[in-house]
């Protein structure tokens, strides 16, 4: 199998690294970076756990091979801090109980972020659109589309 | 003074930070070194001899370094009833069971090392439909039942198909029916679905030559997986250490034990290497264990005035091929049976049945939303044909204090009110109030569904708690209940925090849990974590408020009942010469001379389940209920008569509470539960083809809810009058909200447009089918 | 976890013809990745060689010309489609359907022709590639071809390119002036889903009524239904020519049953699908 150097910005931060063909985006930013925000639980492209921005855009990293992200920025849910300032819609998840279990919460929230980072006054329909892709089985969803919507009135 | 009133309020989760940061850890995120990685080679059919098993090519690949049989693991495991291995010895049960796993340095190399192994088995016949699983000559998933040990109250049947057959008998059936003006029969059905944590079953284990065992496991039972691991296996319980970091959700389909032992026996094979496994998502499907299917058939007797004089009712249960938790279900609903009425003359039987399916398990709710699908469309079909409303006819029969429930038991005047539950459900969703029922070519309809259950328990279960004084006067709280997204800690922490009287900031509650340091506690299930834990919590902090006192006391030289504990001090109100830090006390009080009393200061709580007791073999009869939390959901549904479609345009939910400790928790599991009952509404169901293979076995396939599926509006109502045995008063409330949303919204569908639907999910096709059938009947 | 292969990028069209060539069989290209690593993740498919399309700048192109209509390259993906005011404006119907298929962090990757060759039944953009008369263009060893979207899918998950055949890129001619065009989705949900019927109409109702109607996931390919046309080429009453096309539709498609749905519900969801596009579309003038 083909092994390839790539060059990649993961929150700001430039690593250089050798993976095999086979290895997903997914799998380089949980085991090789060691950044474990990020979950795994489908490998398919169904539930959306694994999301993070590939150059700003919300992107499925279990369907992108890490040789593919050679050159990009990628941000993960460990890179949305400023310091050790929340940002609105993770202060916002926390103020509607968007939270639960957890498992999903980091997909969403980097969903949300680039979400307002793109359209900052999204309506409700435009925020079920950009997180329809990423599943939650605890809290029903309503408390993630309020907490986004908060967060965008809060719009900073 | 200050006065810290926690309770009732909206305290941001502990656990918050770390879950929006992405730094909370989950077991699949640990890492240690050495680890290996496991893959399994499962069954391809549903009941097979397994005739050979060839490993010897897997285990020459460079890189595998433990290969396991089920022949090298005849260990038997189980709860309430051992009748699993935890490799398929023999034959297999069904399609997706384990047979052999591979530990390899990568998963990559297991994987290849498994597809490497050949295995030779001889088809036989499989069974999968319940009611034919009973009939005489039907395949026998376990020929030796007699042989497997069980928990006193489940009753197998050798020679069957039958793990348990759970059996109540109250007054006389057939005279209640005789005494009835209309009589009514009907038939419910559920399918096998998936529990769909969104982290799959994730173990890590390790055998150490010393005899030492580690295990770090997405379990909601740390202690449960001690035990029954200690148990399986013959190792002493002082052996083994059972770590739980977070959960990424469990469900019920986490409690007792799953995996661990798979990882534990491939560590000791692998020279104590830790061995991860990690459950793809098709294996979370068909390997590990989801929720039993159900089958009902409710008799019912009424009076013309709407009391209930009579119901016979059989509940059964597909178990799939092991049935370990199962007989549990099957008997709790046994118990609970009649759903919240008072019905003077009962038979049930409620019996756990193998098939070939996958194996069931808990699933938030435990069985209750099952059977309650049938009961509470009974109840509208009932009403009716005898021309009742069906809020009056609930209510006319409501199980409120005072009144007998199925196992004999006289509901106590604080055991909450389901009519209460009811009354405000109705009013939600406008209940008898004329609205336009056709709006744009869709048709609208309003339906409710009442609701009770109680921990489902061994009558004896219990818990304990240990909190800590800290040098600075802070305090750690230990629980080994855990947290999975329910928020029971950030709950506890409340509690300790109003009777400490002393800010929620200088309270800890530990993350992980730990069975070699944490108090015991029996399980995290069963809606029981804040009532029993929450009072095992009490109990240490008055404990440690007790030992403060004592060396306070001394050191004041004033009367131990004087004392007061608030603010972070220890004194006499009004006098403020009497008082002393409680930090100044968190290791040792001190003597103005310099000398030491008393010590570190270490609050121990505990609280046992009181007050219940086994039921009667014959006749059900007892008390099986530590509390019953009611309630009641109420749909408002618009259906598209041309497709049908179905939109949830309101879901109203009540229950009685007791208390709220934190209303954005409450909220949390309220919106949740209803979620993942439209889930399972319209769209959730397991799709078997002829020779029991899963057909939708991954998320594509398999539906769950998204965003786009909740309902438009949700109106939670609480309802709190107290338990007074319940920590301020505080009942569960964790798999209720999942109870009684397919019958509100069956009952709704009839509503607007007349179609009676008996089988679960709702979907398009269905109530399309439905109004198909309707039309043709004209 | 996807297993082992060799990786290419190729830069130029030349490279790929190349590899292709050499490789036949043995290689997979992709431009999402979205259909073809979940197909090897599912070991359904086990490709020795992978071929990642985006390095080759030409495949990229997207343009558009008021004669020549839409030209979109083999690495466009659908969320640049759907940025795209001429898509949304004059090519209603694929706009549509490009929004409607998964979710935006799908359509991110995924692409028009990544849709077309991997030719499931499924598959929501080429209904409205049907009913727009696009063509494929196709290059490989042997030389360039067109092929008429009409003949491009020839069974499930197959298509008439030749193994070392790739796309370049989708021609779209201009719609008749006056059109208008939409698809309609069913699926078991609300939330994402594949399709249990998918339905893209385009209607001109200025003079002459032209009516094209093409569904997804009725049949062993996407399906265009040319009876539809001819019910409209004749003058009538519009509610009854409706009806007749409903009829035309159901009665030209072969569904079968699987996990999403039965026959019989698709068959009577193409027909309630039909008649709302044709409604709406008409509705609308
Ligand atoms: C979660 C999820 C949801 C989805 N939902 C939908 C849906 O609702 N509707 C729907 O239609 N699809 C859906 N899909 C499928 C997929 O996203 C689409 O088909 C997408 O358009 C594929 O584009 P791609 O670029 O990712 O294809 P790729 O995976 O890159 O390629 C697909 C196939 O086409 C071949 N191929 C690609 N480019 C060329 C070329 N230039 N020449 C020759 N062959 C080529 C590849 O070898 C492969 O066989 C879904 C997929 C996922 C993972």
């Amino acid at each position: 199998m083909s092994r390839h150097k790539i060059s990649l910005r993961v929150n700001g931060q430039r690593y250089e690294l050798e993976v095999e063909a086979n290895r997903t985006l997914l799998q380089t930013i949980r085991e090789d970076l060691e950044m474990t925000g990020t979950k795994c639980a489908c490998e398919r492209g169904d539930c959306g756990l694994c999301t993070v921005m590939v150059d700003g855009v919300p992107t499925k990293s279990c369907l992108v091979l890490a040789v593919e992200a050679d050159g990009k920025e990628i941000t993960t849910i460990e890179g949305l801090m400023k310091g050790e300032e929340l940002n609105p819609v993770q202060r916002a998840f926390i103020e509607h109980g968007a939270v639960q279990c957890g498992f999903c919460t980091p997909a969403f929230i980097v969903a949300a972020t680039a979400l307002l980072k793109r359209n900052p006054k999204p309506s409700e329909e435009e925020v079920k659109e950009a997180i329809g892709g990423i599943l939650c089985r605890c809290t029903g969803y309503r408390q993630i589309i309020d907490a986004i919507l908060d967060a965008s009135k809060s719009g900073k | 003074m200050v006065k810290y009133s926690y309770v009732g309020k909206d305290v941001p989760r502990l656990d918050a930070i770390e879950k929006v940061t992405g730094t909370a850890l989950y077991t699949g995120d640990l890492r240690f070194p050495g680890m290996l990685h496991t893959k399994l080679l499962k069954s391809p059919y549903a009941h097979a001899k397994i005739k050979k098993i060839d490993t010897s090519e897997a285990e020459k690949l460079p890189g595998v370094r433990a290969v396991l049989t089920g022949e090298e693991a005849p260990y038997r495991f189980g709860i309430y009833m051992s009748d699993k291995t935890i490799l398929a010895i023999d034959k297999v049960r069904h399609v997706g069971e384990p047979v052999v796993a591979v530990a390899a340095d990568t998963e990559e190399i297991a994987e290849q090392a498994v597809e490497l192994i050949k295995v030779e088995y001889e088809e036989l016949p499989a069974v999968f439909d319940v009611r034919k699983a009973m009939e005489e000559g039907s395949p026998l998933v376990h020929e030796n039942l007699s042989e497997y040990k069980h928990a006193p109250f489940v009753y197998p049947k050798p020679g069957k198909n039958i793990a348990n057959h759970f059996k109540l008998r109250k007054g006389d059936v057939e005279r209640g029916f005789r005494e009835a003006d209309v009589v009514i029969e009907n038939e419910f059905y559920q399918p096998q679905v998936q529990n769909v944590q969104m982290e799959t079953h994730t173990s890590i284990g390790q055998w150490l030559q010393n005899g030492q065992i580690n295990v770090w496991t997405s379990a909601q039972s740390p202690f449960a997986v001690r035990h029954l691991l200690g148990v399986g296996l013959g190792v002493p319980l002082h052996r083994i250490n059972v770590v739980v970091p977070y959960i990424g959700g469990g469900f019920g389909g986490k409690a007792g034990l799953h995996w661990e032992p798979l990882v534990v026996l491939l560590s000791k094979k692998a020279g104590g290497r830790p061995v991860k496994l990690v459950m793809t998502r098709e294996e979370q499907f068909y390997t590990t264990a989801v929720r039993q299917g159900f089958y009902g058939r409710i008799k019912t007797g009424v009076k013309r005035d709407g009391k209930i004089t009579a119901m016979e009712i059989l509940y059964l249960w597909d178990a799939g091929a092991y049935a370990d938790y199962g007989v549990n279900i099957t008997r709790a609903a046994g118990y609970s049976c009649t759903g919240p009425y008072e019905i003077p003359n009962i038979k049930c039987d409620s019996i756990t049945v193998y098939t070939n399916h996958p194996y069931g398990t808990a699933y938030r709710g435990f069985g209750h939303p099952e059977f309650h699908f049938a009961t509470e469309r009974q109840m509208d079909l009932v009403a009716r044909e005898i021309g009742m409303d069906p809020v009056e006819f609930r209510l006319k029969n409501a199980a409120v204090p005072g009144r007998i429930t199925a196992t004999g038991e006289k509901l106590r005047e604080d055991a909450g009110r389901v009519d209460e539950c009811i009354k405000a459900v109705a009013e939600a969703i406008g209940w008898g109030k004329k609205e336009p029922k056709q709006v744009g070519g869709k048709l609208r309809g309003r339906g409710i569904a009442a609701l009770w259950k109680a921990p489902a328990m061994p009558s004896f279960t219990s818990s304990s708690a240990i909190l800590k004084l800290n040098e600075d006067g802070s305090v750690t709280l230990s629980i080994s209940s855990t947290e999975m997204g329910q928020g029971t800690p950030t709950a506890l922490a409340q509690i300790v925090a109003e009777e400490l009287q002393m800010p929620i900031e200088k309270i800890k509650v530990v993350t992980k849990r730990e069975t070699d340091f944490g108090p015991y506690s029996w399980q995290t299930v069963a809606s029981r974590g804040l009532f029993m834990e929450g009072n095992a919590t009490l109990d240490a902090a008055k404990n440690l408020k007790e030992q403060v006192k004592a060396t306070a006391a001394e050191l004041l030289g004033v009367p131990k009942e004087k004392l007061v504990v608030a603010e972070e001090k220890v004194f006499v109100p009004g006098q403020p010469d009497k008082s002393l830090p409680l930090a100044s006390l968190a290791t040792a009080g001190i003597f103005p001379d310099g000398r030491g009393i008393g010590g570190p200061v270490l609050g121990y709580g505990m609280y046992t389940a009181e007050g219940l007791t086994n039921l009667d073999p014959e006749t059900g009869q007892g008390l099986p209920a530590l509390m019953w939390t009611f309630g009641a959901q109420g749909a408002e549904v618009e259906v598209d008569p041309e497709t049908g479609d179905v939109r949830v345009l309101k879901m109203a939910s009540a229950f009685d509470i007791g208390k709220t400790i934190n209303p954005t928790i409450v909220k949390g599991q309220i919106y949740g539960g209803i979620v993942q009952g439209i889930g399972s509404a319209f769209m959730e169901e397991f799709i078997f083809d002829q020779k029991g293979k899963l057909l939708n076995s991954n998320l594509t396939d398999y539906k769950i809810c998204r965003a786009q599926d909740i309902p438009d509006e949700f109106v939670f109502i609480p309802i709190e009058n107290p338990q007074l045995n319940a920590p301020h008063g505080a009942r569960g409330v964790g798999e209720h909200p999942r109870i009684s949303i397919e019958p509100a919204i069956a009952n709704a569908i009839y509503d607007a447009v007349g179609v009676d639907l008996f089988e679960i999910p709702m979907s398009r096709e269905k109530v399309w089918l439905g109004l198909k059938r309707k039309g043709e009947r004209k | 976890m996807i297993p082992k292969f060799d990786y290419f990028r190729p830069k130029t069209t030349e490279e790929l013809v190349d590899l292709l060539a050499k490789y036949g069989e043995d290689a997979k290209m992709f431009a999402g990745g979205t259909d073809l690593f979940v197909l090897m993740r599912d070991r359904l498919i086990r490709p020795k060689y992978v071929i990642d399309l985006k390095g080759i700048e030409e495949l990229h192109e997207f343009s558009y010309d008021e004669k020549r209509g839409l030209r979109i390259g083999a690495t466009v993906t659908l969320n640049e489609l759907l940025e795209s005011d001429v898509v949304k404006e004059r090519f209603g119907v694929l706009w549509s359907a490009a929004g409607a298929l998964a979710d935006p962090t799908i359509r991110n990757r995924g692409t028009l022709v990544g849709n077309i060759c991997n030719a499931s039944p499924a598959a929501d953009t080429a209904p409205a590639l049907l009913v727009l008369d696009a063509e494929v263009e196709v290059a490989g060893k042997g030389g360039e071809r067109t092929i008429p979207i009409r003949d491009f899918f020839i069974g499930v998950k197959r298509t008439s390119l030749k193994p070392e055949e790739f796309v370049k890129a989708v021609r779209i001619p201009n719609p008749p002036a006056g059109a208008k065009g939409g698809y309609y989705k069913w699926g078991r949900t609300r939330g994402e889903d594949l399709a249990v019927v998918g339905v893209a109409a385009l209607v001109v109702n200025s003079g002459k009524r032209i009516v094209r109607v093409a569904l997804s996931s009725v049949f062993k390919t996407p399906l265009r239904v040319p009876e539809v046309e001819k019910v409209f080429e004749e003058e009538g009453p519009l509610d009854e020519q409706i009806e007749r096309a409903v009829s035309a539709v159901q009665e030209k498609i072969a569904p079968i049953t699987d996990v999403r749905s039965s026959k019989e519900y698709r068959i009577h969801m193409a027909g309630v699908l039909t008649r709302r596009a044709l409604k709406e579309l008409f509705g609308g003038s």
